[in-house]
């Protein structure tokens, strides 16, 4: 099979992993060798499906041992199989990077024979590119769970980040769909990953040229929509994740069907929205001081379609509300719907030159169009002031002019008579 | 309100920066304007002086290192007739240091920064968006067509990253070309412009590309509308991945 036919076959495979960041390592690279990363992280391309290249994204082989239900390698599936060497990976990756198509490699796998005979030789490519090409790119590498703890160790040194997906929120559903995994094989090699680059860090504090060890972080991956969990349970899951692993980043991934399968859901298409609320969610938990607990419920374990999850708990907490943008501090600001990261900066920036009027606020780039009503500025309101949440709901929901109607009794002539 | 010229070049318009700095009491009530030597043109023009724009520059860097980046982002973009917002601005830097950038109530303010970003947006976004292709020679070129003159810090930004190759940027509009050979960097223009031929592994490679390019997009969850908000049209023309659409 020539390279291209085998580049097809391989990325096809490896496409439904999300995360494709070349963000936060920043390294110089080798004198004589090609390649740097930059911390920011650059997108090379943007495919049909919107998501942007910015790695070689390939399997190293899709010929796999398990069987797990939801995965489009899975050894029953009929499709066809195949491997890169080495030379081959190498290759297409120095080819692409000279032509700046490409910020590095993203390199998966299915599980070849065993995990560690599978883990070796991708950790092999990442040893090879680094040491006999003199590659200064950027490399993630996913870690097949099962694999020893000395190649996971190995990893680390050869790549910026590493990875080891989760796929199932729980125990019970790996069971059911995924049975040759289990939880431990997962969360063991994570735990492993989080000391490594901690003590790493500490090391490098003391000697600046002790080795790095996966600069870049650590990532999963979770399937949304395969198996029965609640957006609670997921939220939750990731919150342990960001706190106790200090992962850098969970992606979510909206479940597409690629085979019928009796354990599986039937569904007319992937679940967009939900993995696009989960990543509202995600992102409230990392950057806008969100608990999963304040987000979500046991009663209502599920995120609103309708409203962004900021929105809903807004929604829920008019006492906390308005908001003046003139002396709140940066938390406060950053829980109003609408306001984000940048706005939010931008407020605490501009008011120390002189205090924001309404019109001063649409000037500095601050979009309103949500957070009018939960907002007063310099003391005015463009809105009218204690609007009840129902009336705000069917505003944000409706448009403007929305007229609220109360729900019609209906009267009967003469039952009161 | 003084009304000052300057000959329209970069090191005019720095140079009489620093020189209305340094003599007008209140700069934020003076105008400058480039030279278009029209009848009714008034106010008086300042000479170049591009050692003086030079050292203006540095001290500014050192002053407000921010505020010295957005200048130079902005100057990428090579916009004309907001001379006297530059004007202000240098000098609310001057005032305030770094703060300046967050000082977007003011009109002046939000001008520069404004234009700067869009430069800086494009300059980030050419650092991925550039195709090098493999010549005959074993060079490599790449052709592009930005909006702002960003070949200076985007051929920077390529000598750290494609050391051990001998490279050219050409931007088509400017006529502007970087070359980088053997650790060293220079600039220049190019009068007439002959496409070289290619090497001969070049079309192997840029067929990969292509391959890898198509199947790497999830066919349920096409979304032409987001590529394109994404990656804007006009820089298609130079896309490996998007000849033949």
């Amino acid at each position: 099979m020539d390279t291209q036919a085998k580049l097809q076959i391989l990325s096809g495979a490896a496409r439904y992993d999300a995360s494709c960041a070349s963000s936060g390592s920043k390294r110089e690279g080798p004198s004589c060798g090609t390649g740097n990363t930059s911390s920011s992280g650059i997108c090379h391309s943007w495919a049909d499906d919107g998501r942007c290249i910015s790695l070689l994204k390939v399997l190293l082989s899709n010929d796999c041992i398990y069987d797990c239900a939801y995965c489009v390698n899975r050894s029953t599936n009929p499709v066809e199989r195949a491997s890169f060497t080495a030379r081959e990976v190498i290759d297409l990756t120095l080819e692409f990077y000279r032509r700046n198509y490409i910020e590095g490699l993203f390199l998966s796998s299915a599980v070849m024979r065993s995990p560690d005979h599978t883990m070796e030789r991708m950790v092999r490519v990442a040893e090879a590119l680094r040491t006999e090409e003199q590659f200064g790119g950027y490399i993630h590498l996913k870690i097949i769970p099962g694999s020893s703890s000395e190649l996971v160790r190995k990893a680390g040194l050869y790549a910026d980040r590493i990875s080891v997906n989760i796929e199932l929120p729980s125990q019970a559903s790996l069971q059911r769909l995924a049975p040759q995994k289990n939880k431990q094989a997962i969360i063991e090699p994570m735990s492993l990953i989080g000391r490594e680059i901690a003590d790493s860090l500490v090391e490098r504090k003391v000697n600046r040229r002790a080795p790095r060890f996966a600069p870049a972080g650590q990532s999963t991956q979770m399937i949304i929509g395969a198996s029965p969990e609640t957006d609670f349970q997921i939220l939750r899951l990731s919150q342990g994740l960001y706190k106790k692993m200090n992962l850098k980043r969970v992606y979510y991934s909206a479940y597409v069907p690629v085979m019928a399968d009796n354990r599986l859901p039937v569904l007319a298409a992937p679940p967009l929205l939900r993995e696009h609320r989960l990543y509202q969610a995600d992102w409230l938990l990392r950057f806008y001081g969100f608990s999963a607990e304040e987000i979500l419920s046991d009663e209502a374990p599920h995120l609103d379609d309708s409203f962004d999850p900021k929105t809903a708990w807004a929604l829920r907490h008019p006492e906390f509300f308005p908001v003046e943008i003139n002396r709140a501090d940066y938390a406060t600001l950053l829980r109003v719907p609408g306001i984000g990261v940048v706005s939010a900066k931008r407020i605490v920036a501009a008011r120390r030159f002189s205090p924001i009027t309404p019109e001063g606020l649409k000037k500095i780039g601050v979009v309103i169009k949500r957070a009018k009503y939960f907002i007063i500025c310099s003391g005015r309101s463009s809105e009218k002031p204690d609007q009840s949440p129902t009336v705000i709901r069917q505003r944000l929901l409706l448009g403007e002019g929305s007229v609220v109607s109360l729900p019609k009794q209906l009267v009967l002539p003469g039952l009161f008579a | 309100m003084n009304s000052y010229l300057y000959d329209g070049t970069a090191d005019g318009l720095l140079s009489a920066i620093a020189w209305i700095l340094e003599v007008e009491p209140d700069p934020e009530k003076v105008i400058l304007s480039a030279r278009k030597d029209t009848l009714f043109e008034e106010g008086l023009t300042i000479n170049t002086d591009a050692a003086l724009a030079e050292s203006f520059f540095s001290r500014l860097k050192q002053y407000a290192p921010d505020a010295a980046h957005t200048l130079y982002s902005f100057m990428l973009a090579e916009k004309e007739g907001m001379e006297t917002s530059l004007l202000h601005y240098v000098s609310l830097a001057f005032r305030h240091g770094d703060k300046v950038k967050g000082y977007l109530t003011h009109p002046a303010v939000r001008d520069i920064v404004n234009v700067a970003k869009k430069a800086g947006r494009e300059l980030h976004r050419m650092k991925g968006l550039l195709r090098f292709e493999k010549l005959q020679d074993g060079a490599y070129l790449a052709k592009m067509e930005p909006d702002y003159n960003i070949i200076h810090p985007l051929a920077y930004h390529f000598s750290h990253r494609l050391r051990a190759q001998h490279w050219f940027l050409y931007d088509v509009k400017r006529r502007t070309a970087a070359r980088w050979n053997k650790g060293s960097l220079q600039f220049g223009t190019i009068e007439q412009f002959t496409t070289p031929a290619l090497s001969e592994d070049e079309k192997k490679v840029q067929a990969l590309w292509q391959a890898f390019f198509k199947t790497i997009a999830i066919p349920d969850r096409k979304n032409p509308r987001l590529q394109k908000s994404n990656m804007p049209m006009k820089y298609w023309k130079y896309l490996v991945e998007k000849q033949g659409e």
